[in-house]
């Protein structure tokens, strides 16, 4: 079944899609630490952090209406969250851009430099998960220190998140097939509950299945991988360009921006 | 919706990711040991088990256009015990970051603190406590609605908390306070609701799920979970009263006392001698006055404000706190023995 998720830009290949999980994990966390701590009320400035995440996804080839789309989906929150500031912090400010310039508050300002580090931060993350493999991020993390149980939880995870989204689509479109007017809600609560029921003992008979099949094939319990990882210096000068961006806009450019 | 990188400030996010890390590596390691092999396909299951059950949504009474579905937490906790509950969860967590980016990188360990392992221990503990171990339907449906509720709840609080320890906050803190917990209480109660009903459609049809048999689920040491707690409450009453504020609470303000209205009269005016005589007994005899030591004075207000000191209110929320936990001890006890007359 056709998922729009993420990962499917992940499968391509580019200059980008072939470093080392680690380092792009590693930059891509620097980078949103370094962007959230900015003071603020710094506009211009996220403009300029923008630039990075930018230059990573056009390299590698990752369609921007996608990104955007991706964005949107989750802002709700942010958006909530950013417009409770100019309803709460009015204290009057005066703005100039270029050769306007005009009277506004406080709080307007703080909205819109949270909405733009939301922005930048997100491109930063979708960069990192649309160019990397899922596999080799976990291989990544496990060479970085993630517990190995949560590591082999996540790849179970990720392996059976689409069949069972997909089960869970059968079920739904069964139930609309059978539904031809809302029922109240105790019945309603009832069907959801045995719908919900139901996946849960196929997924615990299909957990069974999967042990069953594993150790079939040998599984004794020990977790055996190759490891392919390897920062060649494709890799470290990846990380040097990133650190001297970062560092250069923090140290350079900000207090001119101020 | 999780918690977004902008909520936070950067020491915060960066405690909050050492404390996850190092709970679940501790987690990890001790279940590492306890865990068999077939196991890890279970636990990994019931993960992608969760996002599916995230879809199934049904229609609200209330609110007509709206659909609620479950989050699943507490299920997950009650049928898996904790320990392997919050793994689960907190790698759910992780991969709706990663994948779905719902919740910003800095933001996860707020989230796995907030959506995972507070809701699972405490929700389990809840559980526990109430069901006692043995299946009574009503005691379990009581004990996972209420372990809904309160682990939503607590989830909630320290999404405020955080917020407002990384100083982010525009809203003041009673306002955001009162909205998060006013929503997540509807959210708990829907999904208490649905869990108690799959608890249900679950023991009609594989009893040995629910009766907490499933092999490997790990024992929770109550030792643990006590000490857990009575360290929380000493943090968060030294700490948090601190933060108290010494003007009359809202029900004072309507009819007693207004600091701001020096000529302000009292509302009620009870010229009962017994109740007067009531009061002047109880203000001679309490042993922590308005939440401080007492003055050297009694009956004079303005030295007994003056004396405040800080350590005192802190050592007012720190004794109050061994109270109410003693009450609730006691009441628990009582409640048992009652049960197995």
């Amino acid at each position: 079944m056709h998922h729009a998720h993420i990962d499917k830009f992940a499968y391509q290949d580019s200059t980008i899609h072939r470093l080392d999980s680690r380092v792009k994990f590693l930059v891509v966390l620097v980078f949103t630490a370094v962007v959230i701590s900015l003071p603020r009320s710094s506009l211009s400035i996220l403009a300029c952090y923008a630039i990075g995440p930018f230059a990573v996804l056009v390299w590698a080839g990752i369609p921007l209406k996608f990104v955007f789309k991706q964005i949107l989906l989750v802002s709700p929150f942010v958006i909530v969250l950013a417009l409770s500031c100019p309803l709460y912090d009015r204290t009057p400010v005066a703005v100039s851009f270029g050769p306007f310039s005009w009277q506004s508050s406080l709080g307007w300002l703080r909205c819109f430099v949270i909405l733009g580090k939301f922005i930048v931060t997100m491109l930063a993350l979708i960069g990192l998960v649309s160019t990397t493999r899922f596999s080799d991020l976990l291989a990544g993390l496990q060479k970085l220190g993630m517990p190995r149980l949560l590591v082999i939880q996540l790849g179970f995870l990720y392996r059976y998140i689409f069949v069972l989204i997909d089960r869970a689509h059968h079920i739904m479109r069964a139930r609309a097939g059978r539904k031809l007017r809302n029922l109240g809600f105790k019945t309603e609560l009832r069907t959801a509950a045995s719908m919900l029921g139901s996946l849960f003992i196929r997924s615990i008979d299909t957990a069974e299945h999967i042990s069953i099949a594993m150790q079939a094939r040998g599984f004794d319990g020990n977790w055996r991988t190759l490891s392919k990882l390897k920062v060649r210096r494709c890799d470290l000068f990846f990380a040097l360009t990133a650190a001297v961006f970062m560092s250069g806009l923090y140290f350079f450019v900000k207090p001119i921006l101020q | 919706m999780h918690m977004a990188n902008e909520l936070l400030s950067i020491p915060v996010a960066a405690g909050t990711l050492a404390i996850a890390a190092g709970s679940l590596g501790f987690i990890c390691r001790k279940v590492r040991q306890v865990v068999a092999a077939d196991k890890l396909a279970l636990m990994g299951i019931l993960g992608a088990f969760v996002f599916a059950a995230q879809m199934v949504n049904f229609q609200l009474p209330a609110m007509p256009g709206t659909s609620g579905h479950m989050v699943g937490a507490v299920l997950l906790a009650i049928i898996l015990g904790p320990h392997l509950a919050a793994i689960v969860i907190s790698s759910v967590v992780i991969v709706q970051c990663l994948i779905f980016q719902d919740g910003g990188l800095l933001a996860l360990g707020c989230n796995i603190i907030n959506i995972g392992l507070v809701p699972s221990y405490l929700g389990y503990f809840l559980y526990r406590t109430i069901t006692n171990g043995k299946f009574s339907s009503l005691k379990v449906y009581i004990g996972s609605m209420l372990a809904c509720v309160i682990a939503m709840e607590a989830g909630a609080i320290l999404v405020a908390i955080q917020a407002t320890l990384s100083g982010v906050l525009a809203v003041p803190l009673p306002t955001f306070l009162i909205t998060m917990i006013g929503v997540h209480f509807l959210v708990g109660f829907v999904e208490g609701l649905v869990t108690v009903t799959v608890l249900a459609y679950l023991q009609q049809l594989r009893p040995d799920i629910v009766a907490d048999s499933l092999p490997g689920t790990v024992r929770l040491s109550k030792n643990a979970v006590l000490a857990t707690l009575g360290i929380l409450a000493v943090i968060t009453g030294a700490g948090l009263s601190l933060l108290a504020s010494d003007l009359p609470d809202g029900l004072e303000w309507s009819y007693a006392e207004r600091p701001d209205e020096p000529g302000f009269e009292t509302v009620v005016s009870n010229p009962d001698s017994r109740i007067t005589a009531v009061d002047e007994f109880q203000s001679k005899y309490s042993l922590m006055p308005d939440y401080s030591a007492r003055a050297s004075k009694l009956g004079d207000v303005a030295d007994r404000q003056a004396d405040i000191g800080a350590g005192w209110t802190s050592f007012a929320g720190v004794v109050g706190s061994a109270v109410t936990m003693a009450v609730i001890w006691l009441t628990a006890w009582m409640l048992r023995r009652k049960q197995a007359l």
